[in-house]
């Protein structure tokens, strides 16, 4: 991708357009300081379908940017590859389960698709940003956890639907598609990619789950010796969450 | 709309070998990431205060003091909440409020807040460009480097672009503010699809504009600015060091922990 003067180009404006909606426009305050209700969520998940790979750079990219504007911490290193998941895996997800729908289809089949699509890369984006919080001791998991689930999903199924709608076709017409640009390596086997696929939803799941009761107090193993038993709980987040978040990324590379 | 937090001052620290200043980023992430006590952190809140003032960044952490408060109140807030540890002082309902847990929420506002204030400082004395030469002098490849620097330059014309379509829209009537938070966010729809397609127009000319001064030719290009390492660049990365071992050596010793009285 990085050889393609377009693509970087692609992935510069991705990364301009999330911050340059990022900075001005918080709507309403979560949790104040930590995170608002952020209309700029739907653009990672747009760019992804339209420029692939550069979307996915350029979300990373961008939320650096939007968080240098606003003062930035470590737990923006998380956030770099958390972004860089977001705006990965919509298109992998699409190429892998969409079959002939295109992302703008209004059929029952076509929306679940689009739905479950946004829901995993929300996921990981979240399980990433958790689990690093956590493992710093900066914030608990299932602070951040759930937050960023709730936010990316209300993002993308709120505003990215009418954005796809009105951009897509001229993207497409303007022959500015990822596809269009860069040439197509073949794809993984069909059975590879189903399987990353699983990895991907069940360790995604698995590390969402664990990282929320752990960090609660909820849960904490008994396999685990007795000084790690305590808030805020990074020890035990870093044995038992990684495992499953690791199985997670494998998973998105096999797409 | 002042969105950039540099400030052009003629400073110590705004001459630092770029390099140094990430290095310098890095070491006080790591110093205070050490440290979890409320009075083990008060002296490096300290040295941001002093180096704010050195640097003449006073009026950037003015403008964010907001979010610096914040951060400091709704983490000790959410930490008490999650860390239940030494007897209870009293009880807000069914939710024991221990000195301990006081303690460490106060302890992760602090750090939250002073983490954040290094990155103030560091914004306020760095351009972009010094950032984006710091990267690759520390080995980041160019184009990913040419891509961050880009986006940074973009974002305020697509900010700037915005709001002309905020303004525009208003005067149609369209009201930002009406409605709960899915019709507000809903209501941006008509902002962000003219800037998405000024943006889409820009893509092509943009790559043209760059294959014809010579982008990718090389892959380590010149730069019009250079910068050298000065004797003031070894003494700053000699303070850092002695930062970032007395902080770790704070830590191993045991001073930078809370102590739990059961």
């Amino acid at each position: 991708m990085w050889h393609d003067t377009r693509m970087v180009v692609l992935c510069a404006i991705s990364a301009a357009l999330y911050a340059a909606v990022l900075i001005p426009f918080k709507v309403v305050p979560l949790i104040p300081g930590v995170t608002e209700l952020r209309p700029a969520n739907a653009i990672p998940i747009v760019c992804s379908f339209l420029f692939g790979p550069a979307a996915a750079w350029g979300s990373a990219i961008g939320n650096l940017v939007g968080d240098f504007f606003g003062g930035a911490g470590p737990g923006d290193f998380f956030g770099f590859f958390a972004n860089l998941a977001y705006g990965f895996l919509p298109y992998k997800v699409w190429e892998a389960i969409g079959g002939r729908h295109s992302p703008l289809d209004r059929s029952a089949a076509a929306i679940s698709k689009y739905i479950f699509t946004c829901f995993i890369a929300s996921l990981l984006c979240a399980d990433v940003v958790g689990w690093g919080d956590n493992l710093l001791g900066l914030r608990p998991f299932a602070v951040l956890g759930n937050l960023i689930v709730f936010n990316n999903m209300l993002a993308s199924v709120v505003l990215a639907p009418f954005l796809l709608a009105a951009i897509y076709p001229r993207a497409r017409a303007g022959r500015l598609l990822y596809g269009d640009l860069m040439p197509q390596e073949p794809p993984l086997r069909r059975s590879v990619r189903l399987y990353g696929l699983f990895l991907l939803v069940g360790g995604g799941l698995l590390a969402w789950a664990a990282g929320n009761l752990i960090s609660a107090g909820y849960w904490l193993p008994a396999f685990l010796p007795g000084t790690m038993l305590h808030a805020p709980y990074s020890g035990v987040v870093a044995v038992v969450v990684s495992p499953p978040l690791a199985l997670a990324v494998l998973g998105a590379c096999l797409l | 709309m002042p969105i950039y937090l540099y400030l052009n001052r003629a400073t110590a620290l705004h001459r630092l070998h770029p390099a140094v200043k990430i290095l310098a980023l890095f070491a006080v992430f790591w110093s205070i990431y050490w440290l979890d006590n409320p009075a083990a952190l008060a002296p490096l809140g300290l040295m941001l205060v002093i180096l704010a003032q050195v640097s003449g960044s006073w009026s950037n952490f003015y403008r964010l003091r907001w979010l610096l408060i914040l951060i400091v109140f709704f983490t000790t807030l959410v930490w008490v909440l999650f860390y239940r540890q030494g007897p209870p002082l009293f009880r807000v309902g069914p939710l024991p409020i221990s000195r301990a847990s006081l303690e460490f929420g106060f302890g992760r506002g602090l750090k939250l807040a002073e983490l954040i204030a290094t990155t103030i400082l560091f914004l306020s004395t760095t351009r972009v460009e010094e950032f984006a030469y710091g990267l690759a002098w520390l080995g980041m490849p160019h184009r990913i480097g040419f891509a961050i620097t880009l986006a940074f330059r973009l974002a305020p014309l697509f900010i700037d672009s915005a709001l002309d379509v905020v303004a525009a829209q208003r005067l149609r009537g369209h009201d930002f503010g009406r409605g709960g938070p899915i019709a507000r966010m809903r209501g941006y729809a008509p902002v962000m699809v003219p800037v998405f397609m000024g943006a889409l127009r820009k893509a092509n000319n943009m790559a043209m504009a760059l294959e014809a001064r010579g982008f990718g030719h090389t892959n380590r290009p010149t730069s019009l600015a250079e910068y050298r390492l000065r004797p003031a660049d070894w003494v700053g990365l000699a303070a850092l060091g002695a930062l970032a071992t007395g902080s770790f050596l704070a830590y191993w010793l045991g001073y930078g922990a809370i102590k739990l009285t059961h």
